[in-house]
């Protein structure tokens, strides 16, 4: 085993090394760049280095940086963790130019299995169904026309990226005529992501499930398959849900999938650890195709740690020391069922966008079963300079129920707050009907759109919620203090209720939220609604609400005028609006007047014109001064009053303005 | 070393039950005038303000006031009874409440109620809301919609002190010893009322809602036959623009009570407490049981400790010469944390209890601590023992050492307050910071039984049934005139509170108090 290795990456999967490493007794070096400078994989290792400024490219995508992070630490190995350099066959040569040991698979087998063309070539070489296609170099959009009109029977057709990933430069053609507008979009996407606009067709499968197997491979000739991962629950191509075994392998597919991943890595000469994808069509099970080879440890590689009982990193540094595989193929069992759920900072209200933030709340969920590899701690800033995964909760049971039911109460018990993210609507999802039977498919998400946004009531119940902890502090606040603090709402006819207006961030609507009572024993009014309301503080950030009776436990946080609440995997946030005059100086409407007694200069409007505020009307001269006389508000000019070489007095009207709404 | 006091009231007890019943059936209907007054001018009214785009003055007074701040209503039944009840609460609210953590007195006119027009006794809330205000040291908010002095009762309003023309002397004196005076202009403003803005520090006028002038359009129309409009005349863009009258130019009500909030947020904070205070907490008996615990029948004579174990935190009270002067109960507790010293009556007062009082007085005075007064009083003894004893020179020490304290004196009447008592007990005239009634408490120069009795002896008349009639006459006027709606409709309370909020009553007027620093400590002669 190797003295020291440097994890050169970031979030989730550098915390998830790193605590491998310490396992082992390996001391562990984390890199960061100045936007993580305080992150938990940074924490989290025994030795840290800075690498360089926010963007990847001057950080954790810059070999050179992190080259000499490895020379400055004597490091004796690099894990490259997924993304970034993790499939960069210059970094691995560097490397190894070096002397020091890249955690992956040989830089001629990542160069080989990165370039799809030829991992197809290699496919089919080695007996595995593939999908019919057209893939070589050049390939001119005429050759892809021709393919298609030879055999309708190809349609519908996927257009790819030569170079792509992550669904970018991907088009599915149902029909001839629409096959010349997304080739021409393809390649445009191709290029402007990837720098190549090279491109390939190949049959697409119209209702798919993805079933991917994991690979292992010692230098010594030992290749291993330990078992499949669905991964059917995507969004535009992202991978939201895994889970292993897949509902839809049986033990024979399994076996025929696992052989086929094991021949083609033999053929490609993998070592180390590496993922086979395929398609199933989820119309007919026997008919499956090779898509792809993930020369790297996959995002979801801990479904398949939670079935197998295997740490995956432990074994990568096996291999990659050069030392054999402890393991045979019948040692590999799949036990049980896991499942993981992708957290990302991304607004399901908002088509998914990527969102930033502070993570001014957070609470992980934990229990049987239970893991979370998370790259983020409460105070993480949330920026735009990396992908939006926050952290990953997987479960495991003895069943896929099992499962379901754990995921579904580590998701109700998880607290996020101060940034939009997927995790209520993950909650959601995973409750749908077809889910739970697990009849998944890849474009299943696409057609939950209830899955989306939370209840209309549960917002209302956050509104009342945040009331309630704002009435709370307020008779906190009041605890052993002046009278004038701990007489909340004090009148003689008793105490009057005390009322917030809340705008919701996420709809903009206004919610006036009412509360008569102490928190001990309170009645809420909001939108015309009464909720009665029991509330208890639980310390930091936590307070136990009862409404009408049924208990919640809400995380909450406080960001100026914001106010973040959740009970759930749902956080709402919302403006607490107080009175501030937005109308400091009213403006005058009618006309301008004369400042100063003066010589006009020049009119620079006349009647009829439109003008915006800040637009100069009058240019005049007062005590050896020019003034220039400006548009106090968008206004059409009534009439002009003056002209050039006009003397005026104070006060005259030089304009007559009407303000235009 | 104070004695945590326990109640000897049986809650299971017929009596308990009774005395609760009647002390809640006196609290219903003082909710009942308060809900009176609460609707002001009523809901025709309110709908024509709304229609304005105006808010209603209890809105405008919350929207002013921090999220959750108490707001001690003064006077609320002002005027109760008079004018043929067309004024409830004088068409005026005034009170003290919190705007960015400061206490401040808010005098907010009810155009509900007859346009907010100054009646008399509109006059003299406004007047006795600015005293409070000056012993204090409270800034003033005035939140003015008003036409102006009621002018059938012209001759009550106008001359006399305490009348309108006070208000505008008591601004310019309160601006002098630094007390703000701060306006918004959400109305009417006319003749005399103009100069409540006027003679602010800062204010505000609401754009085509809010006027300044001293005669209206009719007036000017009438005097010099010009025609022009209220807005035109003395309108939020004139007087920000053109004559200065006003400060800031509001779009709305809520943007004006935004922008008093600014203002307010720009003044000063109190300095500390110049009293001891500690961390408060709850009395150990528990305060609800106080009506079931105190007869509401003045005539039956009860322990006031009963009352102070209610009252006084964690119900300890440290009592000085518990056996001497018996009737009058005298010592040192502590008050939503502040330190008080509470004299309550046990009965007639005796040269013994004057001579304790002035005595426990003159301490507090010295020790810096403010006194509470719980007055339910007969008068001082009389007979020939009492005034061989010198109970007039004993109880002209008390009352002499109850007139120059310094500290704040706050006084609720919980019974009868009659004759020399009322003086030595600290009433009105002797100027206590606040003073308030209990609904049963009863308030007259003497008891109408006794007042009926003198009258009667003193009289002429022989026949018994005439003298019954007059003794029934006289007893039917002292029992009108000394109810307290009739005593806080005329201003001689700060309102009539229900005993179970006495506590909370106190406890925020003695923090209100500690806005002012203590004075110099005085001395009278006393006569030995």
């Amino acid at each position: 085993m190797f003295e020291s290795v440097l994890v050169a990456n970031r979030g989730e999967i550098a915390v998830r090394v790193i605590r491998t490493l310490r396992r082992l007794g390996v001391r562990s070096i984390a890199v960061y760049s100045d936007a993580d400078a305080d992150a938990p994989h940074v924490r989290l290792a025994d030795v840290a280095v800075r690498l360089g400024a926010g963007p990847a490219g001057d950080s954790y995508l810059s070999i050179e940086r992190v080259l000499e992070a490895l020379a400055a630490t004597d490091a004796r190995a690099v894990h490259p963790g997924y993304g970034f350099l993790s499939e960069n066959a210059d970094f691995a040569r560097a490397c190894a130019a070096a002397g020091v040991v890249f955690v992956g698979p040989p830089p001629e087998a990542i160069e080989l299995l990165g370039d799809k063309v030829a991992a197809k070539r290699v496919a089919e070489q080695a007996g595995v169904p593939v999908l019919a296609g057209l893939q070589r170099e050049d390939l001119d959009d005429e050759a892809i026309l021709q393919f298609a009109r030879e055999q309708p029977a190809r349609l519908p057709l996927m257009v790819k990226a030569t170079a792509g990933g992550g669904g970018r430069g991907m088009r599915i053609v149902r029909t001839l005529q629409e096959l010349p507008q997304a080739l021409a979009a393809a390649r445009r996407e191709a290029h402007a992501g990837f720098g190549d606009d090279s491109i390939f067709v190949e049959r697409y499968v119209e209702r798919a499930r993805h079933i991917e197997v994991q690979l292992l491979a010692d230098a010594h000739g030992t290749v291993l398959h330990l078992g499949e991962r669905e991964c059917s629950l995507q969004r535009r191509h992202q991978k939201v849900v895994e889970e292993c075994p897949s509902p839809a392998v049986s033990p024979e597919l399994r076996a025929q999938l696992g052989e086929a991943s094991i021949s083609l890595a033999r053929a490609a000469g993998y070592v180390g650890a590496g993922t086979a994808e395929f398609i199933l069509s989820a119309d007919d099970m026997h008919e499956w195709f090779f898509l792809e080879v993930n020369a790297r440890l996959q995002v979801e590689h801990p479904v398949t740690e939670l079935a197998t009982g295997l740490d995956l990193v432990e074994q990568q540094l096996i291999v990659a020391s050069g030392a054999a595989l402890q393991l045979t193929q019948s040692d590999v069992q799949i036990s049980g069922h896991a499942i993981e759920a992708r957290l990302c900072a991304e607004d399901p209200a908002n088509d998914f966008l990527p969102s930033t933030g502070t993570l001014i709340g957070y609470r992980e969920p934990a229990g049987d079963g239970v893991r979370v590899d998370s790259g983020v701690a409460e105070g993480s800033e949330i920026t735009s300079h990396y992908d939006s995964l926050l952290a990953k909760l997987i479960v495991s049971g003895a069943d896929r129920p099992e499962a379901l039911g754990r995921l579904d109460e580590a998701l109700a018990r998880l607290r996020l707050l101060g940034l939009r993210t997927n995790a209520g609507f993950l909650r959601r999802l995973m409750l749908d009907e077809e889910v739970r039977q697990g009849r998944l498919d890849t474009g299943l998400i696409e057609r939950t759109a209830d899955a989306i946004a939370p209840p209309h009531a549960a917002r209302r119940s956050a509104a009342v919620a945040v009331s309630s902890i704002e009435l709370l502090q307020l008779h906190d606040r009041a605890s052993e203090r002046d009278p004038w603090d701990s007489l909340v709402g004090f009148r003689l006819d008793g105490a009057a209720p005390v009322t917030w207006e809340l705008q919701s961030l996420d709809t903009d609507e206004s919610l006036l939220v009412s509360i008569a009572g102490s928190p001990s024993g309170a009645r809420a009014t909001v939108d015309g609604e009464a909720v009665e309301v029991v509330a208890r503080s639980l310390g930091r950030g936590r307070v136990a609400i009862a409404l009408d009776g049924t208990a919640h436990d809400f995380e909450h946080a406080t960001d100026g005028e914001q106010r973040w609440v959740a009970d759930g995997p749902d956080a709402f946030a919302f403006r607490l609006v107080e009175p501030v005059s937005e109308h400091t100086e009213v403006a005058a409407a009618g006309s301008l007047e004369a400042p100063m007694p003066g010589t006009v200069l020049d009119v620079r409007v006349a009647c009829g014109d439109t003008v915006c505020e800040g637009d100069v009307l009058v240019v005049m001269e007062s005590m050896k001064m020019e003034l220039t006389l400006v548009a106090p508000t968008d206004a059409v000019v009534l009439d002009a009053l003056v002209a050039q070489g006009d003397g005026v007095k104070q006060g005259q009207r030089l304009v007559e303005l009407e303000a235009v709404a | 070393m104070s004695i945590v006091l326990r109640s000897h009231a049986d809650p299971a007890s017929a009596e308990f039950a009774a005395n609760a019943e009647a002390h809640a059936e006196l609290a219903r209907d003082l909710r009942r005038q308060w809900a009176r007054v609460h609707a002001g001018g009523g809901e025709q009214a309110a709908e024509r303000q709304r229609a304005r785009g105006k808010l209603l003055p209890r809105e405008r007074v919350d929207l002013l006031l921090d999220r959750g701040s108490p707001f001690l209503e003064l006077s609320t039944l002002a005027a109760h009874g008079m004018y043929e009840d067309q004024s409830p609460g004088a068409g005026i609210i005034t009170g003290v409440g919190r705007v960015h953590g400061r206490e401040v007195m808010v005098i907010c006119n009810d155009a509900t109620v007859k346009g907010g027009s100054y009646f008399p006794m509109t006059a003299r809330k406004h007047t006795r809301a600015q005293e409070i205000a000056l012993q204090n040291r409270l800034p003033c908010v005035y939140l003015v919609d008003s036409g102006g002095g009621y002018l059938p009762l012209q001759d009550e309003l106008f001359p006399d002190v305490r009348g309108f023309g006070q208000s505008f002397y008591n601004q310019a004196n309160m601006s002098a010893e630094g007390i703000p005076q701060v306006a918004a202009v959400l109305g009417s403003c006319t003749a005399g009322g103009a100069y409540v803005p006027a003679m602010c520090d800062e204010n505000v006028i609401v754009r085509e809602q809010g006027t300044i002038f001293l005669g209206g359009p009719p007036l000017v129309k009438a005097a010099t036959g010009e025609e022009v409009s209220a807005e035109e005349l003395g309108g939020g863009e004139l007087h920000t623009r053109v004559s200065g009258v006003a400060d800031h130019l509001a779009a709305d009500d809520r943007d004006a009570l935004a922008i008093l909030r600014s203002i307010i947020a720009t003044l000063p904070t109190r300095a500390g407490v110049p009293w001891e205070r500690r961390p408060s907490e709850p009395p150990a008996v528990d305060p609800a049981t106080l009506t079931g615990a105190v007869p509401a029948d003045i005539r039956t004579p009860y322990d006031p400790r009963e009352i102070i174990a209610r009252i006084a935190d964690g119900s300890r009270f440290h009592e000085f010469k518990a056996g001497y002067g018996a009737t009058l109960v005298c010592g040192f507790a502590h008050l939503h944390g502040h330190s008080v010293g509470i004299l309550a009556n046990q009965g007639v007062i005796f040269s013994s209890s004057a001579l304790k009082g002035a005595h426990f007085i003159e301490m507090c005075d010295q020790r810096e601590i403010p006194l509470v007064f719980l007055q339910n009083i007969t008068g001082f003894m009389v007979g020939p023992d009492a005034e061989a004893g010198g109970i007039a020179k004993d109880g002209a020490k008390m009352i002499a050492a109850v007139s120059v304290a310094r500290v704040p004196k706050l006084t609720v009447i919980v019974g009868g307050s009659f004759g020399a008592g009322n003086y030595g007990m600290c009433g009105r005239p002797y100027f206590p910071r606040f003073l308030w009634m209990w609904p049963n408490a009863r308030i007259s120069v003497m008891g109408g039984d006794q007042a009926a009795n003198v009258l009667t002896m003193v009289g002429r008349e022989k026949d018994p049934e005439r003298i019954e009639q007059n003794k029934a006459a006289i007893r039917e006027q002292y029992e009108r005139q000394g109810h307290p709606y009739y005593a806080s409709a005329r201003l001689w309370d700060d309102g009539v509170i229900d005993p179970l909020s006495t506590r909370d009553v106190l406890g925020l007027a003695i923090s209100a108090c500690a806005n002012a620093p203590l004075a110099a400590r005085r001395k009278p002669v006393f006569r030995m």
